[in-house]
């Protein structure tokens, strides 16, 4: 059955974007991302339109964050503290980025900047994830024990101030931690016009040392905020958002969300780290075709990266 | 679900030349498109009457308009990227152009220019900046073109309007795909008859495009009340995370 989109204005197929809501809120359930990574560039291959996709996304986001968000309190499983400090800095993060971008366009070669960046911070975070989740994998199969060692980062880190404990994750930080990545994290999403779970899952697992299955939890309910936030902006300044198409979207990514929390209390925290980062990797790879292999198109509507 | 409208268009008689007698007529049963909840394209269909032995070319265009693109180039000879944006003048966002025969044999080059007739004519008509020279712009309207004929709002046929000869007057009738991209909006409808390399008669009709029921009240509101709007949007999407929440929770104790 197809239905006629308002604000996209095309008409699409409902088990698309059905579909489509499930898979991506599947993920969104299991490692605490988004997914817009995955789900704009797919909308834009449907034929909507680039401003509307990236519209759109975040209102269905909204939804399988509150879904997903919901699912992982009910297990205690969100640090709303730790959650509140990364979004306080997302916010600083976002009104800086937004700024850079203007600086960018002003030099002229923002979109090879932003590529780049792209590419690079997917690929990193992916193969790091990779490497060292596989080498987690090994040494519990292994059964050895190391102590943990005590590097110069982490002493520099206890010795900042505002120390505070994270009672559901377990962890003491200078409350500047969270700030001051989740700013960082705020920054690179806002120029990359995307929404940032896959560098905020590694902020929280390596540098906060959040346990894997509060990191998810936590993730959805700061991704949640960040989300009700650009959809009022883009609704409001763009007028980009699809109400009927996000309708659609969170039917499936509501229940995929769900279904991806119970799936992933029954998968060990490595095991989701090294799921996460192949799929980061394969979209790595997926980018780097699409650079590099000559498109059929040459123009293109405005708006999206 | 698919739902075609077939809409005939009512052709109002303007003769242009006096060099044959006007006989180009045609008749109709409906203009006008509503893009409603369950829309996916339409059909419309042209026909009429015409001399006898004269060609025939309908055309279909939205108001021109600029436009304005990314366009896509290589950096550092080897990454393709959006390097900067084109700006289209002078452009319909639809084009549509079927002929009895091709252009090019039954009209000159100065008759296609001045009707704009074919892609040609209608580069001719353009303005593409920033270009550096008519064989950049020639690149790049390729290119606009190939993109709006993926997009399925250009296309141009020969051969494709059937004809046939009834009590000494010659009868046509053309039938297209009306994309569900197309957007709301007015377009106008030409019959040109050809005769002798030249453009004999012209006839204009309309078809308007307009949105209905939820769709339209849809699209309204999130122009109009932006913030209300993107208020709903929102509330929408917690109740309906929260709700399957819901759901779960109760259908969840064996997890």
């Amino acid at each position: 059955m197809y239905l006629y989109l308002p604000v996209a204005l095309t008409s699409i197929n409902v088990l698309i974007p059905v579909g489509l809501g499930l898979a991506v809120g599947l993920l969104s359930g299991l490692f605490g991302v988004g997914g817009g990574f995955l789900m704009t560039p797919l909308l834009i291959m449907f034929g909507i339109p680039a401003t509307v996709a990236a519209a759109t996304d975040s209102n269905q986001i909204v939804a399988a964050s509150t879904s997903g968000t919901y699912a992982h309190w009910r297990v205690g499983n969100v640090d709303f503290k730790m959650g509140l400090y990364l979004l306080a800095g997302g916010f600083i993060g976002g009104l800086i980025g937004v700024q850079g971008i203007k600086v960018l366009n002003a030099m002229g070669n923002a979109d090879f900047v932003i590529k780049m960046t792209y590419v690079l911070m997917l690929g990193i975070v992916g193969t790091y994830m990779f490497i060292e989740s596989l080498a987690s994998m090994k040494k519990n199969k292994t059964a050895e024990t190391k102590p943990a060692k005590e590097s110069g980062f982490s002493k520099f880190l206890k010795s900042l101030p505002m120390q505070t404990h994270f009672e559901k994750s377990g962890v003491t930080h200078s409350a500047l931690l969270p700030i001051v990545f989740g700013g960082f994290v705020g920054i690179l999403a806002a120029v990359m016009g995307v929404g940032g779970g896959f560098l905020m899952v590694p902020v929280m697992v390596y540098i906060l040392r959040m346990p894997m299955h509060v990191v998810v939890g936590t993730s959805l309910f700061q991704i949640l905020f960040n989300c009700i936030e650009v959809t009022f902006l883009q609704a409001y300044t763009n007028h980009s958002v699809d109400f009927i198409l996000a309708v659609l979207l969170l039917i499936g990514s509501t229940f995929g969300a769900q279904v991806g929390a119970v799936f992933g209390r029954k998968l060990k925290g490595d095991q989701l780290k090294i799921i996460l980062a192949v799929i980061v990797l394969v979209v790595t790879v997926k980018i780097v075709f699409e650079l590099t292999l000559s498109p059929s198109l040459l123009l293109s509507q405005g708006g999206g990266h | 679900m698919k739902f075609k409208f077939l809409v005939s268009i009512v052709l109002a008689f303007a003769a242009v030349a006096g060099t044959a007698s006007a006989q180009l007529t045609a008749k109709a049963n409906h203009d006008h498109i509503t893009i409603d909840f369950f829309y996916h394209g339409s059909s419309v269909s042209v026909r009429g009457v015409s001399d006898p032995g004269t060609d025939l070319i309908v055309k279909i265009t939205s108001p021109e308009a600029h436009q304005t693109l990314r366009q896509k180039g290589k950096v550092a000879g080897l990454l393709w990227m959006n390097v900067g944006k084109l700006t289209f003048e002078h452009v319909p966002s639809l084009y549509f152009l079927h002929s009895t025969k091709n252009l090019t044999d039954i009209l000159g080059n100065d008759e296609l220019k001045k009707y704009v007739l074919g892609y040609p004519a209608l580069e001719a008509h353009s303005e593409v900046s920033p270009v550096s020279g008519d064989a950049e712009k020639n690149k790049w309207f390729d290119e606009f073109v190939k993109m709006k004929e993926s997009s399925k709002v250009y296309s141009t046929s020969s051969g494709k309007i059937s004809t046939t000869t009834k009590d000494g007057l010659q009868e046509y009738y053309v039938l297209m795909d009306w994309p569900y991209q197309a957007s709301p909006g007015e377009y106008m409808v030409t019959v040109y008859a050809v005769k002798n390399n030249k453009v004999v008669e012209q006839a204009e009709s309309r078809v308007s495009v307009e949105q209905v029921g939820i769709v339209k009240s849809f699209a309204r509101m999130a122009k109009e009340s932006a913030s209300a709007y993107g208020i709903i949007s929102i509330i929408a999407a917690l109740g309906a995370g929260f709700g399957v929440g819901l759901v779960f929770r109760k259908g969840g104790g064996a997890h």
